[in-house]
This record gives structure tokens, C-alpha cells and sequence, in this order.
């Protein structure tokens, strides 16, 4: 069983310009003290057809965590558009907060993100190469998707090496591809799911 | 029996491997299958007993729902206490999971929200040991240790006061050991395994105590389980599969020499489940036939793969009842109720099957203490008994409890009061921190949040620590705290002030003051109340000279008055017509009433006082005072009238003299006289006049009423106003009394009403006084209402009874001939604080029985059990006279000496009980009949007050705890 539950996570300064950084308040409670540190990533999905454009918008070191309950704000700047697919800029594409200790991965919270002009005008007619300035981020923050993974919590340096390389599952957070205003196809993912490595 | 399948409790189809009731009945657990993973599901038991509960959708079936478990859980089971939940499953974990009491229902963070967890459990401990899938848990008597089997082939004892501890590993089985069963004495536990073996072990060397291969030597490993069962008296153990004649039995093995001579024999394929009642019975006494000892015998069920189950009654031969086809597959589990009667199943099919017996089919239970009878018969010692000598090294759980026996001691030597200020008083305050609330700290926690960089040029946050939890480490001695206080929720810095910073609640520096006050209040009291008893004087009137004088010539003059006597009672019962009320007793509070009677002139004075103001030499003054006047209008009683009666019962928190006069004949008006009533009261009077000679006269601070010799009752209200028409009475009046706006009257013919005359309502309505004069040459001697409008009549045989109007009978509040109230002791549990709140109507029936259990005393002879049962009774009577006399005060009082009694004594069912009922459900339901209130008093405040006093002994530490947390819960919601 894991050691350290998520409680909680609070998106802040939402729906807000694109280029705003993000905010996550997280809250979380942890069985045990912990000896090592708890490493949180902020990853932006810049395309849905390809991992090659996500995004890591920052990684922090969260420690020294006592038993208890325990809350931070995790803030990371905006993704680099120059790295976004133009064709992707616009619409909905997936934030995912993640969680490793010892280099393993046990949580990964995932959130819809739906970019859209705030301008009627600039909608309808979206220009070719997307105005990130006139861009507005909203969150879908009422329906994270969470997936747990089992890690070893004692830790164990072997696993930690090959674990440290190791892609995301591909399965765990699908970022939807579909056309901007339609609803994401939720569901697609099981909810609380748990796998065993 | 009942049988009921209830379809919701279910795992989506998928097994479940085990059921536990908890040991308070409301939810059970069972464990089992998930999705994909091990899961364990807690709910609520109301929809199974009720059908009604089942059907309203606000009664929740599901409480909590936990998917830690990596793989599927072979065993659920609630430690004794109720206070932990232990799980083991095939992903070798034994997880020990408690309520975390202040979060109320809320979703898992990320799940769909389509089922809200009612009640938040959460895993306090995870306990690894074993290499091998758990399959049996078990918690020894008094939850001392936990032990757990697996098919390691090992059976671990962890140290349930100080997880994950390990005790020991009991080695010795040779296969997978899949069912374990704790002597319910404590002296061993019993394991049965895959090895064709049972094994015996020892608790105080852990080493093998005997190995039973026999009856198992022909079983193959078929079965998912071998859970075994001991009985309840510890005298059998009976084993799951094993074979006789290969035939599949339940083996029976007697702890005296570990014969294997017997076994239950009848299902057709191995034995998964044996699962003793938790009851010893006894066989229920038919009505007519002649009691005779029967002896006492133990109830068992036995579940099989062969998909039946079977109950059966040691005094049997017979099973009691086997029921074919309960499920489609093997039955894995069997839990039964705390009481005995009810019976849960699981099977590998997923379902389970709820059983409901009655008391006729199974016998009488035997109560706690007839079973530690038995015990202490057998072996010497009670459980109980067994319970009290681990005390000495029992710890203090958590820190409100410590608090109360820091606060205790203190109270026990002032001197320290002093010493220790405020500071040890000022614990953590959990969600405030440096003087900001948690909505503060969240406004500004991206600024204030702590950052570092590592060596390696890394972002580093400390996190801000909202809650620093202890309880992980020791959930078996630990209390959670803290309040958990989900961000989401906006925090209220009160609650967990209210909490941590509890001021202790009497200074005890004035204590001693005020309990001098007290006694000579109570004093003053009982000097009153008796004083106004007429036959009490007798025997109490040496000392209150000034009463005996009045009182004596007022009972002298009743009996040279024809007056009533020569009224025709048409029921034939002589004993009323001697109805003695020439002098009246009045709310206890305090108040005396002067009468004198003339030829045509009557006085009646009421001098009022406040309640506990007034000192004996004061009454005794007032009276004097009284008297001249009074003399100085007496006559000589030679006039044929009839017995003049006058009660003036005044309102306590009105202050001042009332008076009410009455002239007969003030006039002659064409042939008929006329009486005329005069009432004063601080200055204000009026006067009425009436038909007819007025016989009795009485007022309250609202209502003024008058019997006249015609029969007739007037009521009018303070101010003169009459209320009614005149009331036709039956019969002459006997008695009349005022209180409120209360009025009751005693008829001549034995009969009692007692009016509402504010809503117009008859309470009474000619009730007889035969129930209570029947049968006796008693005399009618006192009677009185109470300030709630009830009517209490005492007897010359020193019973009091008063009248129930709801249950419309006569029920005994008093009897000063009853051994009990002369045998009770509970003086230890009387508190200097106690007087004030024993005044009140059952006091004055009953006279000072502070003095009750002085002749206990002297009878040193008589056993301490005996003792104690007897004063138990006493204190319950008590509790139940209080409240049907309506007093609240004195309901308060008598239950906190009942609490203070059931602590000394270590009566915990009893307490267990009475906290349960005023902390009420929990949860809302439908078919609960719970009052929040009684006699006004909110019974959860009363659980407050109770508290402490069961806060004084570490031996209830779990149970104070307890209702503490849930009075808190409850608080908060």
C-alpha cells in the first residue's frame, strides 16, 4: 500500500492567459516518515498523436516529509510553444502532475486542458500560426483522472535504475484527440485504476 | 428463523471470502475480490435487520470501500474494542485500519464520485512478516495481540499495543496453515492447517501445547479455509474439516485432556467454517413449569463446501436447523451478532445470507456477568478479573485521556492546581499555525512555502505540515488527533480550539465553600419536606420542635372534624376518608405554608422563598412570624364544619408573601350564604365570591383554585379571572393541590384528576386509587404535584406512587420498607457538587436517602456482589423514578451517580449501554425512535457530563475514547 495518499489537488489561477504558469496546490498525507524525497513533474502533452512533444515543465524535490499531512503549491511556467505542434495549439490536450519516490512513478493525476481564443472573432477564424497571447488555458479541474501505480517504498537501487528510464505507461493517460469544442471522450481511462509492476 | 439474502451486499459478483460483524452491531465487514485488487467493504448493518431502512435511500448500505489490498483478502476481522478493523489477503499484508474520525463522507480524490464513503477508514498499519498469502486473522481477548496464519506454513502474534511488533512466529505446521481460534480465557490459540493437524499453543510460552493429527489424517488440502471455532466457556474446540469414518465432520475437541470423542457429522463435503455464538445459553423457562437449573449450553454453526450450513445446540443431539442450497458455492465465513441471535454468511458465490433467530429457538443468553461465572467456576478466574490485572500496565491511549487523569489528580491535590498554569494546559492547536487559520496559510502558501536549491541546482519545497500524524505508529495505542481538515473545507480554527483547549471545569477552590452551602441546602430541604409530613413527624419530629406543635394540632383536628368522614364512599374503601393533607408538602425548592382556620375566617399565608437561600433558622423564624397573627384569629374548633383544607403552593422565583383568605358566610343573600376568597400578593389582592362554603383552597403562582362544599371546583387565574365553569367533582374533595397551571384533586371516593386548565386538557381523569389501596389498611398520607404536572401520592405504608398518565398507571417511585434503598451503598459515588441537584420531588419522597446504605454498611456480612447488585438495582430505579416523575434535575443527578457507580464497579456493558443511548445513531435512521432530548435535558450533553467521570478509569479508556470521537464527529458535523 502506498505510503503517500493524494488528497487533494487544487488547480489555481484557473481558467487563465496561456502563457501564465501554472499552480498546483497539492495536498497530501504520507503513513511514515520518509527518508527520501518526493519528486513532483508538472508534464504538458503538446500533441496527442506523440509523447515526443510532451513537455516536462518543471520537476521539484518536495521533502523533507514527516508523517502526516502536508500540503505546497507546485508552480511551473507555461509550456515552450515553440515546442507545441501549431496544428495542436489550439483545443483540448492533457496536463499531467506527477508523482516518484525513489524514482518510481505511484501517482499520476491527469487534467483535461481545453486552449481557446477569448476573442469570437479569432475563433471562428482561427489564424495558421496560432496567437498565443490572445490564448486562454482552462483547466477541466472538476474531473482529474487518477492512476496509482505499486512501487517498492522501501526502495531498491536496481529497480530504481530501470524505472528511472522507463517511459509512462502509454495506457495510463490517453490524451483524447478530437476536434476543439467537443467534449472529451472521458472515460476512456479507468478510474483509480491500479497496476502492479 | 428468518432468512434473508440481502442482494446489495455484494463484490460485483466477485467472491467474498469473509464476513465480521462489529462488535456494536452497527456494520459489518466483509473482505474478498475486487476489480483488480483485494477488497474490503464496510456496511451498514440497519438495512439488513430492517426492511424499512433497507428501502429508504438515505440510509446508506455502504460505508467504506477500501482497495489497498494489492491482491484478494481471505479475512476481515473487528478487534473486541470495535476500534479496528485487521484485513489479510493473498498479497501477504495484514493491514489494521481505524476510523479517521473527523473527516465526514467524502470521495476519493480522483474517483468519479458515484459512491461517497460514508465513513472514512484508513489503513494505520500495514504488517509484513509473512512470505506467503494470510489467510486467517485473529484478535486475542482484550485485543492484546493480533495473530495472523498464512501459508508460509506460519502463524505470527504481533503486539497489538505497539504494531508492527512481533511477539513471536509460531513454527511447527508442515503445510498451509489456513484458520487460527484464540482460547477465549486467553490461555491459547489453536491453529489448523493443511498438514492434517490441529495444533494447541500456549499464550504464555508460545511453544505447542498439543498437536492433533487423528481425525485429520485421512483430509486432503480441498478446502479454501479451515476456520476453527473455540466455544465461548473455553471447555471445546471445534475443528473445520476433518474425518470420521471418511465421512467429513467438524471435529469437537475438550480442552480437559484434548479427547477428540465427539464431532458434528452430517455435511456431505469438507467443513470450510465453524463459528461458535458468542452467547452461552441457557434454556428459556417455559411459563407453568417449575424452574429448574438447567444447564447452561452453547450455540455453533457450521458452514461446508457442500454449500449448506448447520446450527446446532450443544444440548442437542441434533442439529438445530441445516439449511441446503444457501448459496451456489462453498460458504467461506460465519460472524455472528453480539446478542446471539443473528448469524451473517459468505460464500465463494459472492452473496451472502443473513439468519435471525429468536430467543425461543435459542434459549436465553446468559448476561456478562453469569458468563464470567462461569468462567471464574472453570478456571479460576473471571475474564473480567483477567481484564483487571493487565491494568497495571495498561498505558494511557491518547491525549484527552491524559488530560482528564492529569486534571483528576489535580483535583485531588489543589496544590498542584497551582503549580501547573496554563501552559501544560495548551496543547497544539492542529490547524492554526503561528496564529493563522488554514485559509490564511492558503492565500499565501506560494509565497511563504519554504524553497531551497539542492547541490545539484534542484528546486526543493518543504512542505507545509497542516497535520503532524502520530497515529501511524502505534495504531493499537494511538489516537488520531489531528484534524484532518481537507483543504476544500474551509477550516474552522474553532473546532480544533475547542479540541485541544477544554478549561478545567470547577475551579477547585471554591468547591469546598460550595459544598458546605450544599449540605445545608439539602439540609434545609429535607428539614422542610419532612416537616411537612404529617405522619413522617412522628417519627421525625424531634427535630423540628416549631413544625410539631402546628402539624400536631392540625392532625388532632382532623380527626375530631366529622368532615369527610361522613361522606358515603361509594367504592367502599375506607382508608381515604382518614386522608390526612392538613399539611402540605410543596415543591422542593422551598417554601412553607401557615394555615389556620376560624369559625367564618380563614388565613392562608405563604411566605416564598429562594430556592437555596433560605437556612433552617430562617424557616423555623418565618414560621414564628407567622404564628401570632394566626393565633390571634384562631377559634375554638367547636363548629360542625367540615375539615377546611387550604394549600398555597407559590411560584419559586417569585418572591414575596401571598396570602389567600377565605370567609365562609360572609354574607347572606335571599336565603343562600355566600363564602368570599381574598388573595394579596405584593400589594396586589382581589376578591371572589362564591355559592357555597368553601372547603379547600389552594394556589400557584398561576392558578388559584377552590373545592366547595357543593361539590364544586373554581379555577381562576392569578389575577382573579375564572378560567372554567365550575367543575361538578364526583365527590367531596379530599385534596387539592396547585402547581402551575396544574391543578389536581384528590375526591373522597379514591379517585385522582389532575387538569392542564392553561390548554383545558384532563392529564388524569378519575383515576382509582384501588391499584395502590388494595390489599392494605394504608391510609392516604401525602400527596403533591410536581411543577411538570405530575401527581404523587404517598401512602401511610411509606410507599410513594405516582401516576403515569401516558402508560396510565401507578408507578412505585418509593418505599421506604424496600431493602434495596436500605442496602444500596453508592455513597462513594456521591460527589459534594451531587446535593444540589437531588432536591426535587423523588427527594421528597423518599426523604434523605443520602443516608441510604449506612445500615449497608453495618451489615459487613453481606457479599460484595450482592451489594453491588442491589445498589445497581437501586440506582436504575432511581434513574427510571426520575424520569417518570418528569424531574429533570434530579434525572441529571441520579444518572451521574449511576455513571460514577457503573465506573467503580467496571460494569461496561451497562456503560456501554447508557453512552449509546445518549449519544444516539450516528447515522440517520428511519426506524430509530431516538429522542435528542430527555426531560428537556439534550442527551448528547449529558454524554459530555458523563465522560469524564468514565474518563477517571484507564480501564474505559477505549470506550471514552470512543464516544468521544463520535461526540466530536458529531460536533463538527
Amino acid at each position: 500500500m502506498a505510503k503517500v495518499q493524494v488528497l487533494n489537488v487544487a488547480v489555481l489561477d484557473n481558467p487563465s492567459p496561456f502563457g501564465n504558469p501554472f499552480q498546483f496546490e497539492v495536498t497530501f498525507e504520507c503513513m511514515e516518515d520518509l527518508p527520501e524525497d518526493l519528486e513532483w513533474k508538472i508534464i504538458y502533452v503538446g500533441s496527442a498523436e506523440s509523447e515526443e512533444y510532451d513537455q516536462t515543465l518543471d520537476s521539484v524535490l518536495v521533502g523533507p516529509v514527516p508523517a502526516g499531512r502536508h500540503m505546497f503549491v507546485f508552480q511551473a511556467d507555461a509550456p515552450n510553444t515553440g515546442l507545441i505542434p501549431e496544428s495542436d495549439a489550439v483545443g483540448v490536450t492533457v496536463v499531467l502532475i506527477t508523482c516518484t519516490y525513489r524514482g518510481q512513478e505511484f501517482i499520476r493525476i491527469g487534467y483535461y486542458v481545453n486552449n481557446e481564443y477569448m476573442d469570437t472573432e479569432l475563433r471562428e477564424n482561427p489564424p495558421l500560426k496560432p496567437d498565443y497571447g490572445q490564448l486562454q488555458r482552462n483547466i477541466l479541474a472538476s474531473n482529474p483522472r487518477v492512476t496509482r501505480f505499486h512501487i517498492n517504498w522501501e526502495g531498491c537501487a536496481e529497480k530504481m535504475e530501470d524505472s528511472e528510464n522507463v517511459d509512462p505507461a502509454p495506457n495510463a493517460m490517453l490524451p483524447p484527440s478530437c476536434t476543439p469544442g467537443k467534449a472529451p471522450p472521458l472515460g476512456l481511462v479507468p478510474d483509480n485504476s491500479m497496476d502492479c509492476l | 428463523m428468518k432468512l434473508l439474502k440481502p442482494s446489495w451486499v455484494n463484490h460485483n459478483g466477485k467472491p467474498i471470502f469473509s464476513v465480521d460483524i462489529h462488535p456494536d452491531g452497527t456494520k459489518f465487514a466483509t473482505g474478498g475480490q475486487g476489480e483488480d485488487s483485494g477488497k474490503v467493504v464496510i456496511w451498514n448493518m440497519a438495512p439488513v435487520l430492517r426492511e424499512e431502512d433497507e428501502k429508504n435511500e438515505n440510509i446508506p448500505k455502504l460505508l467504506c470501500q477500501m482497495d489497498n489490498h494489492l491482491a484478494c483478502v481471505n479475512c476481515v476481522r473487528w478487534s473486541n474494542n470495535g476500534l479496528y478493523l485487521a484485513s489479510g489477503g493473498d498479497d501477504k499484508l495484514v493491514m489494521v485500519w481505524k476510523r479517521a474520525a473527523f473527516i465526514g463522507p467524502s470521495t476519493v480524490f480522483g474517483s468519479s464520485s458515484k459512491l461517497a464513503n460514508v465513513e472514512q477508514w484508513r489503513c494505520v498499519m500495514i504488517l509484513r512478516n509473512h512470505t506467503g498469502d494470510v489467510m486467517d486473522v485473529a484478535w486475542s481477548p482484550h485485543d492484546v495481540w493480533l495473530a495472523s496464519c498464512s501459508v508460509d506454513n506460519t502463524i505470527a502474534i504481533w503486539n497489538a499495543r505497539k504494531f508492527p511488533e512481533i511477539v513471536m512466529t509460531l513454527k511447527g505446521h508442515t503445510g498451509l496453515v489456513k484458520g487460527l481460534t484464540w482460547d477465549p480465557v486467553g490461555k491459547y490459540i489453536a491453529s489448523q492447517a493443511d498438514d492434517h493437524s490441529l495444533k494447541v499453543w500456549r499464550t504464555m510460552d508460545w511453544q505447542l501445547e498439543t498437536n492433533i493429527t487423528k481425525p485429520f489424517s485421512e483430509c486432503g488440502g480441498t478446502t479454501h479455509v479451515l476456520r476453527l471455532s473455540w466455544s465461548p466457556d473455553g471447555q471445546y474446540l471445534v475443528s473445520a474439516h476433518a474425518m470420521n469414518n471418511s465421512g467429513p465432520t467438524a471435529q469437537i475437541i475438550e480442552r480437559d485432556g484434548w479427547k477428540t470423542n465427539m464431532d458434528f457429522v452430517g455435511h456431505r463435503k469438507a467443513v470450510t467454517v465453524v463459528k461458535f455464538n458468542p452467547k452461552i445459553f441457557k434454556k428459556k423457562q417455559k411459563n407453568g413449569s417449575t424452574p429448574k437449573p438447567s444447564c447452561p449450553y452453547c450455540c455453533c454453526a457450521v458452514g461446508s463446501k457442500d454449500r449448506s450450513l448447520s446450527v446446532w445446540l450443544t444440548s442437542l443431539k441434533r442439529p438445530l436447523v441445516v439449511i441446503h442450497d444457501l448459496f451456489d458455492k462453498s460458504i467461506m465465513d460465519i460472524t455472528w451478532t453480539l446478542n446471539g441471535l443473528g448469524l451473517l454468511v459468505c460464500s465463494m458465490d459472492g452473496t451472502v445470507a443473513f439468519l435471525d433467530f429468536s430467543q425461543d429457538e435459542l434459549g436465553d443468553p446468559l448476561n456478562e456477568e453469569e458468563k464470567n461465572a462461569i468462567h471464574q467456576n472453570i478456571y479460576g478466574k473471571s475474564l473480567a478479573i483477567t481484564m483487571g490485572s493487565q491494568l497495571s500496565s495498561t498505558i494511557i491511549e491518547n491525549p484527552e485521556m491524559l488530560k482528564y487523569q492529569q486534571e483528576q489528580q489535580r483535583n485531588q491535590n489543589p496544590n498542584g492546581a497551582q503549580a501547573s498554569g496554563p501552559e501544560n494546559q495548551t496543547p497544539k492547536l492542529t490547524n492554526v499555525l503561528n496564529g493563522e487559520s488554514l485559509e490564511d496559510i492558503r492565500k499565501n502558501l506560494l509565497k511563504k512555502q519554504v524553497e531551497t536549491r539542492t547541490a545539484d541546482g534542484r528546486r526543493r519545497i518543504t512542505p507545509l505540515c497542516i497535520c503532524l500524524n502520530v497515529s501511524f505508529s502505534y495504531p493499537g495505542t494511538s489516537h488520531q488527533r489531528c484534524s484532518t481538515l481537507i483543504p476544500q473545507i474551509s477550516s474552522d480554527s474553532s473546532t480544533a480550539n475547542s479540541l485541544g483547549l477544554r478549561p478545567s471545569h470547577d475551579p477547585t477552590s471554591t468547591s469546598p465553600n460550595k459544598t458546605a452551602e450544599d449540605n445545608k441546602d439539602s439540609g434545609t430541604a429535607a428539614v422542610n419536606s419532612i416537616g411537612m409530613k404529617s405522619n413522617l413527624l412522628l417519627t421525625s419530629a424531634s427535630k423540628i420542635e416549631p413544625m410539631k406543635a402546628l402539624d400536631s394540632r392540625f392532625t388532632e383536628r382532623s380527626k375530631a372534624t366529622p368532615g369527610v368522614t361522613s361522606v358515603p364512599l361509594t367504592i367502599g374503601i375506607t382508608p381515604l376518608d382518614r386522608v390526612k393533607d392538613s399539611s402540605s408538602v410543596k415543591e422542593p425548592k422551598g417554601k412553607d405554608e401557615t394555615s389556620s382556620d376560624s369559625e367564618d375566617k380563614i388565613v392562608v399565608k405563604s411566605m416564598t422563598k429562594r430556592k437555596g437561600e433560605m437556612e433552617g433558622a430562617e424557616v423555623v423564624e418565618k414560621r414564628k412570624k407567622g404564628r401570632p397573627r394566626k393565633d390571634a384569629k384562631i377559634m375554638p374548633i367547636s363548629q360542625p364544619f367540615p375539615q377546611v383544607t387550604f394549600l398555597l403552593s407559590t411560584d419559586v422565583s417569585t418572591d414575596g408573601v401571598t396570602y389567600l383568605e377565605v370567609e365562609n358566610e360572609v354574607s347572606v343573600v335571599s336565603g343562600s350564604r355566600l363564602s368570599q376568597l381574598k388573595w394579596s400578593r405584593e400589594g396586589r389582592e382581589w376578591d371572589t365570591l362564591l355559592p357555597s362554603r368553601i372547603i379547600i383552597a389552594t394556589g400557584s403562582s398561576d392558578v388559584v383554585a377552590v373545592a366547595c362544599e357543593d361539590r364544586t371546583l373554581s379555577v381562576f387565574t392569578a389575577c382573579g379571572r375564572r378560567l372554567i365553569p365550575s367543575i361538578m367533582l364526583p365527590a367531596p374533595m379530599s385534596a387539592l393541590h396547585c402547581s402551575g397551571h396544574f391543578v389536581m384533586a384528590l375526591t373522597a371516593s379514591a379517585t385522582l384528576s389532575v387538569w392542564d386548565v392553561q390548554k383545558q386538557t384532563a392529564l388524569v381523569k378519575n383515576e382509582s386509587l384501588n391499584p395502590i389501596l388494595s390489599g392494605t389498611d394504608a391510609t392516604v398520607s401525602q400527596s403533591f404535584l410536581t411543577r411538570q404536572g405530575v401527581a404523587v401520592v404517598s401512602l401511610s405504608n411509606g410507599k410513594t406512587y405516582c401516576f403515569n398518565s401516558s402508560l396510565e398507571t401507578w408507578n412505585l417511585i418509593a418505599d421506604k420498607q424496600d431493602s434495596l434503598v436500605q442496602c444500596a451503598d453508592f455513597r462513594n459515588c456521591v460527589s459534594s457538587q451531587d446535593a444540589l441537584g437531588s432536591m426535587g420531588p423523588l427527594a421528597l419522597t423518599q426523604g434523605r436517602n443520602l443516608s441510604a446504605g449506612r445500615l449497608a454498611s453495618r451489615l459487613s456480612s453481606m457479599p460484595h456482589h450482592l451489594q453491588q447488585g442491589m445498589t445497581l438495582a437501586f440506582l436504575e430505579k432511581q434513574l427510571a423514578s426520575a424520569l417518570i416523575l418528569l424531574s429533570a434535575s434530579e434525572y441529571r443527578h441520579w444518572l451521574l451517580i449511576y455513571a460514577r457507580f457503573l465506573v467503580n464497579e467496571g460494569y461496561e456493558l451497562r456503560l456501554r449501554e447508557l453512552c449509546q443511548d445518549l449519544l444516539g445513531p450516528v447515522h440517520k435512521s428511519s426506524s430509530s425512535s431516538w429522542e435528542t432530548t430527555v426531560l428537556g435535558l439534550r442527551k448528547r450533553d449529558l454524554l459530555t457530563e458523563v465522560l469524564p467521570v468514565i474518563g477517571q478509569n484507564l480501564r474505559f479508556q477505549r470506550l471514552f475514547t470512543e464516544y468521544q470521537d463520535q461526540l466530536e464527529l458529531l460536533r463538527l458535523k
